[in-house]
């Protein structure tokens, strides 16, 4: 099962990218939201999560979610919100653009998969 | 800007600790250790600014030999491989994800900007009075935090 992390730093990237792998899923990367564009039209397989950063240069966080959510291809694939931003409106500004689900960094690798539980997608062979 | 202190004794430190737990110091061996005073280091320097209903600016600063700890750790990599993009990218998330934590407990809306990392030059911010701080060491290495409140509307 494929997933795809984005984010600016490779660290966090990294970060996630080992918690993803040790969960069951093959995992892509990408750091902006214009590059992760260019990463879901060059993959064979629609992601079926995108864990995805706010604060981004060129594409951030928030215009990616929207660009995905407007094409019915990426329907199936989960959006988590992995970010710095915390504030009450900024979380709802993310649910409505088409977030499924938010976490707040510093995160552990228990809250990712607590989350990506919630999504429903490690029932599906991921996690096993 | 605002009418007292905003952080409270502990915010810095309380913030620092759940990032160790989180991603350095995941076994609980090797703590962020605050210390009461400590020489300056000034190797490296990221920061990231807040603007909107709370303005100002949160510093990190760290001797190198901290930072290429803090890279090594977080990429999983040995330290001999660790890379000068690799200290500018980790110190720089390190910077991003205290400065979202303290923009959380300030006035808002408010919005972060992306960090920005220097190595060895001088950072100031020469419209802004600090407003918090931690001064620590990791491994034997010093590591700082300054949270910076912009005074520019008050000296207008």
């Amino acid at each position: 099962m494929l997933a795809l992390v984005i984010d600016d730093s490779r660290a966090i990237r990294m970060i996630l990218g080992r918690i993803l792998a040790n969960l069951g899923f093959e995992v892509r990367e990408a750091g902006n939201g214009k590059e992760a564009l260019d990463v879901l039209a060059a993959a064979e397989t629609v992601p079926r999560v995108a864990l995805v950063d706010w604060n981004m240069p060129e594409m951030n966080g928030l215009e990616f979610v929207g660009a995905v959510r407007e094409d019915p291809k990426y329907r199936s694939m989960a959006l988590m919100m992995v970010t710095t931003e915390s504030e009450q409106s900024q979380i709802v500004r993310a649910l409505a653009a088409g977030a499924h689900e938010y976490v707040i960094k510093p995160f552990t690798p228990d809250a990712i998969e607590e989350k990506l539980a919630l999504l429903g997608v490690l029932t599906n062979g991921a996690a096993q | 800007m605002t009418a007292g202190p905003i952080l409270a004794d502990g915010d810095l430190l309380a913030i620092t600790e759940q990032i160790w737990a989180s991603y350095l110091d995941l076994d609980g061996a090797s703590p962020f250790v605050p210390l009461s005073s400590a020489e300056p280091a000034l190797d490296v320097h990221a920061s990231v600014s807040v603007t909107g209903a709370w303005r100002g600016h949160i510093l990190v600063t760290c001797s190198m030999g901290a930072a290429r700890n803090v890279a090594g750790a977080l990429l999983g990599i040995d330290l001999d491989d660790v890379t000068p993009e690799d200290v500018s990218d980790a110190v720089g998330e390190l910077a991003n994800i205290i400065g979202g934590n303290v923009k959380s407990l300030m006035p808002e809306p408010s919005a972060l900007s992306l960090p920005v990392v220097l190595v060895d030059g001088n950072v100031g911010f020469p419209s802004a009075i600090e407003v918090g701080s931690l001064v620590g060491e990791w491994l034997g290495e010093p590591i700082a935090v300054q949270v910076l409140e912009s005074t520019a509307e008050k000296d207008k």
